[in-house]
């Protein structure tokens, strides 16, 4: 029998040990002593995640550390999920992001290290997945209202495409936060085309993610949007 | 528009140029080759030129560092803060807004890259789709005064049995004088018995053609006799087209981004062709004119800019070529210089990435011919892969990325003279030994040609031998008890391991692979990795009787090392065979066997292209595939090395 702390404790280093193993036996004890299972995901499974976050902007991970943190994290999510109860504490909740790999582009894999990363800090992230058309961006986040829209590229060819879908947001959506990443992209793109910031790597563009929704919410706040 | 005066040292070229342009385009437009590996993305730092200040009486300018635009935070980024201080900017993103004086520095200069691709041995039958046909006229007179076409046509159906033959117009411009030069005795050079593409007067045996691999980075020309398929002389250059982005990808968007794009890259690699027909007839006493037949191969994009058709779908999913089939296209249709009468041959395309390039490899390697299963590795910016044998053959292209030809490497360069290109690191000291292009012997303070940067085999062989020493962990990181001043950090806060310290260089600074550097060879071996283990999940099989590695590169990576980085699956070392410059090879094939030629459109179409990205288990084994060697599969031919390296 554990404590509560540790099982919290097993949910994180799960996770950061990428140990799927430990976080599916710590979720199933920690639903079955009846905890409450967003507690287990936010101070566990989550938190965990975000000193993976740490570790791979310091080098110390890279890409297949971080996608075998993510399998464990994931595991211990499908058993934690089902019990959230009906509402979520809204201060958790960061904003809302649309993303996906533009059109013509079919790498993925940094994409959806940025969709993990966004989730672990309580974003609601709609995922196109790749190879999306530049409109469904648009679409998109009118259908969701989302604070964000996220446009990731591998390769320099399909990058051109972004350029369209942020004179298209902006013509719909002026207010819309644009963020722009991928191997070929730069700060001075992002900056060129008129995207409101670029993330070089997964936890940059969090942290790029978390201060523009911030402000967004300020401006709100303020009535002046 | 105003223009301004620019001048590049130490070249000498110089220039009226628009404002407004950047340093780059400049270099561009006066001839300047700057190396330019990100194509222009501010990204890796390359294409650093530095701006010299003053009055230079000699060129009447007045040269100022604020006659280009200010320095961006990006830009910054990828030069030191002295750089910055001496005026170092990269040329890609400086704009002209007044007269320069611009310095390229060596580091910067591209050019001057050791070209590896010599001519290796083939052996097939000689059936060239030319051949040569004499025959004697009889001349006409009052009675029987038959035009001369007719009459050379008449005599080549009894004499030869070649039927319904058609003629080149500008030969049978030609024809009237050639066939009284000759005295009405002509050999007629008739290519597939079809159609007459060169007339000689009297006996003529000799006939040639050339044989041109257009690569990314380099054109080879192969003058080859088409009586015995000797290769009589070899041209190579850089492919001119590395001023507009040093990939495929940079190139294509390119073509996407500049209305003339196309043409201008269209002309630039006719204009290095041609150079390259001159060159290579000049060297054995011979005209362009010389020149029969030509056979080219190429990656899919080079294949489509070299056509002048745009290649803006290949660059993105799903990739599909304008067309698959060989094409023959008038020389002299293309701007070729050769023989008025002569045709264009290009191979054929297998997939979107897997060009006629890979096709020349297929052509000479021929799979479909054996029992053997073969792994078919061809390692350049993008790996193709084919795999199987005379029951099966798949391929697939992963993206591998410049890494593996010293781009995106801190100190990365081309295979030029200076660059380290062979690495030994001792397993308890970690001191390292290191050879450079252009000495024979391993690196000693009394020779003359110092570090410079890291080429393409050098990296792979430094990594390799950091992970054999334990330097690296099998993860990639740095091992950080080490104990030695080999490992510290860079002025990015980066880890590195120092190659060879700056009194053994001539840069003026240390020569170190970096943890980005290690980073970037995980991503590229873990792509070509990936792609083997997938094409053997598709083909049925886990092991492979043999590797063959087609590229220039890959005849100068060490075999044991190329293993322990996993670079591919587990092999006997001895069945793992480097074969050079397969896709001229291929070339030269098709330019002397027309059976071969024509088969090699079957088989193009017989091989079946699986697409990595979609398979579920892309994503995993990518993954797996970034350990040194591999984070799950055994590699038991390396075990007792892998055993060895110090914990």
């Amino acid at each position: 029998m554990s404590t509560k702390e540790e099982l919290l404790k097993g949910l994180k280093e799960g996770v950061i040990e990428f140990d799927e193993d430990t976080t599916v036996k710590c979720s199933e004890e920690w639903i079955k002593d009846g905890y409450n299972a967003s507690e287990g995901i936010f101070d566990g499974l989550a938190a965990g995640m975000e000193v993976v976050g740490d570790l791979f902007a310091k080098n110390e991970y890279f890409v297949p550390e971080v996608l075998m943190c993510a399998d464990a994290l994931y595991a211990g999510l499908d058993l934690l999920k089902p019990h959230v109860e009906g509402d979520e504490d809204e201060s958790k909740i960061k904003g809302e992001a649309v993303i996906g790999t533009v059109e013509g582009d079919v790498h993925d894999i940094g994409k959806n290290i940025v969709k993990l990363m966004f989730e672990v800090a309580g974003f609601t992230v709609h995922d196109l997945g790749k190879d999306v058309p530049l409109d469904q961006f648009v679409e998109e986040q009118m259908r969701t209202d989302s604070d964000l829209v996220c446009l990731s590229a591998m390769m320099t060819t399909t990058m051109v495409g972004m350029k369209k879908v942020i004179s298209n947001m902006r013509e719909k959506n002026p207010n819309v936060k644009i963020l722009l990443g991928g191997a070929p992209v730069t700060g001075d793109i992002a900056d060129k085309w008129g995207a409101d910031g670029y993330g070089d790597d997964a936890s940059n563009a969090l942290t790029e993610a978390i201060n523009m929704v911030s402000s967004l919410k300020e401006l709100r706040k303020s009535g002046e949007l | 528009m105003e223009k301004f005066k620019v001048i590049f040292q130490p070249s000498g070229s110089r220039g009226q140029v628009e404002e407004g342009k950047t340093v780059r385009e400049a270099a561009q437009e006066l001839g300047v080759d700057i190396e330019s590996v990100c194509g222009g993305k501010k990204t890796c730092g390359k294409c650093k030129v530095q701006i010299q200040e003053g009055s230079f009486e000699k060129f009447n300018i007045e040269s100022k560092a604020d006659h280009l635009s200010p320095i961006m935070d990006d830009e910054k980024r990828q030069l030191k803060d002295t750089e910055v201080k001496d005026n170092y900017r990269l040329s890609c993103t400086a704009e002209i807004n007044g007269d320069i004086l611009v310095f390229v520095p060596e580091e910067s200069r591209s050019g001057g890259q050791v070209v590896r691709k010599a001519a290796g041995d083939i052996d097939v039958a000689i059936d060239p789709i030319i051949k040569n046909y004499y025959v004697e006229l009889v001349p006409p007179v009052l009675e029987e005064a038959e035009g001369d076409l007719e009459r050379l046509l008449k005599e080549l159906e009894k004499s030869h049995d070649l039927k319904d033959l058609s003629i080149d117009y500008l030969v049978l411009k030609g024809l009237p004088d050639i066939i009284r030069e000759g005295k009405w005795k002509v050999t007629a050079a008739i290519r597939d018995d079809k159609e007459i593409i060169k007339v000689f007067p009297g006996f003529a045996d000799k006939k040639f053609g050339l044989a041109v691999d257009i690569g990314t980075t380099s054109v080879v020309g192969y003058l080859t006799d088409l009586e015995t398929g000797e290769v009589i002389s070899i041209d190579s250059m850089m492919n001119p087209q590395v001023s507009y982005g040093e990939d495929v990808m940079a190139r294509i968007t390119y073509a996407m981004t500049n209305d003339d794009g196309l043409e201008k890259m269209n002309s630039s690699i006719v204009e290095g062709l041609n150079k390259i027909i001159v060159g290579v007839t000049k060297k054995v006493d011979m005209t362009p004119e010389d020149i029969l037949e030509f056979v080219i191969v190429g990656n899919t994009c080079m294949h489509h800019i070299f056509l002048n058709i745009n290649p803006e779908p290949v660059g993105l999913s799903p990739f599909p070529p304008a067309f698959h089939h060989s094409i023959d296209v008038k020389s002299r249709d293309l701007g070729i210089r050769g023989s008025p009468g002569s045709y264009i041959h290009v191979l054929p395309i297998e997939a979107g990435f897997v060009g006629a390039d890979n096709m020349g490899v297929v052509v000479a390697v021929a799979p479909e011919k054996q029992d053997q299963i073969l792994l078919i590795i061809d390692i350049g910016t993008n790996g193709e892969i084919v795999l199987g044998n005379s029951k099966k053959l798949v391929s697939t292209s992963c993206a591998t990325g410049p890494a593996f030809e010293g781009a995106q490497i801190k100190h990365g360069m081309r295979a030029a003279p200076g660059a380290i290109e062979r690495v030994k690191i001792s397993p308890f000291a970690k001191e390292v030994k290191f050879k450079v292009i252009g000495e024979t012997e391993w690196h000693n303070k009394t020779q003359k040609i110092k570090a410079r940067g890291i080429c393409g085999s050098g990296i792979i062989e430094a990594v390799a031998e950091m992970f054999k020493s334990g330097v690296i962990k099998k993860n990639g990181t740095f091992n950080k008890e080490l104990d030695t001043k080999r490992i510290r950090k860079n002025d990015k806060d980066m880890l590195e391991f120092v190659l060879a310290w700056k009194d053994e260089t001539s840069i003026g600074k240390d020569i170190s692979v970096t943890l980005g550097d290690i980073r970037a060879i995980q991503l590229a071996k873990g792509a070509l990795y990936t792609g083997c283990k997938i094409l053997m999940k598709h083909h049925g099989i886990d092991k492979v009787d043999k590797v063959i590695l087609a590229g220039a590169f890959g005849s100068f990576i060490d075999k044991e090392a190329s293993m322990l980085l996993g670079m591919f699956p587990d092999c006997e070392l001895d069945k793992v065979e480097a074969i050079g410059n397969a896709a001229g090879d291929g070339a030269r094939i098709a330019l002397i066997n027309n059976k071969l030629r024509k088969e090699a459109d079957k088989t193009a179409r017989e091989i079946k292209y699986i697409e990595l990205t979609v398979d579920p288990e892309f994503q995993t084994a990518f993954m797996q595939s970034m350990y040194f060697p591999h984070m799950k599969d055994d590699f038991p031919h390396i075990q007792d090395v892998l055993d060895k390296i110090p914990k």
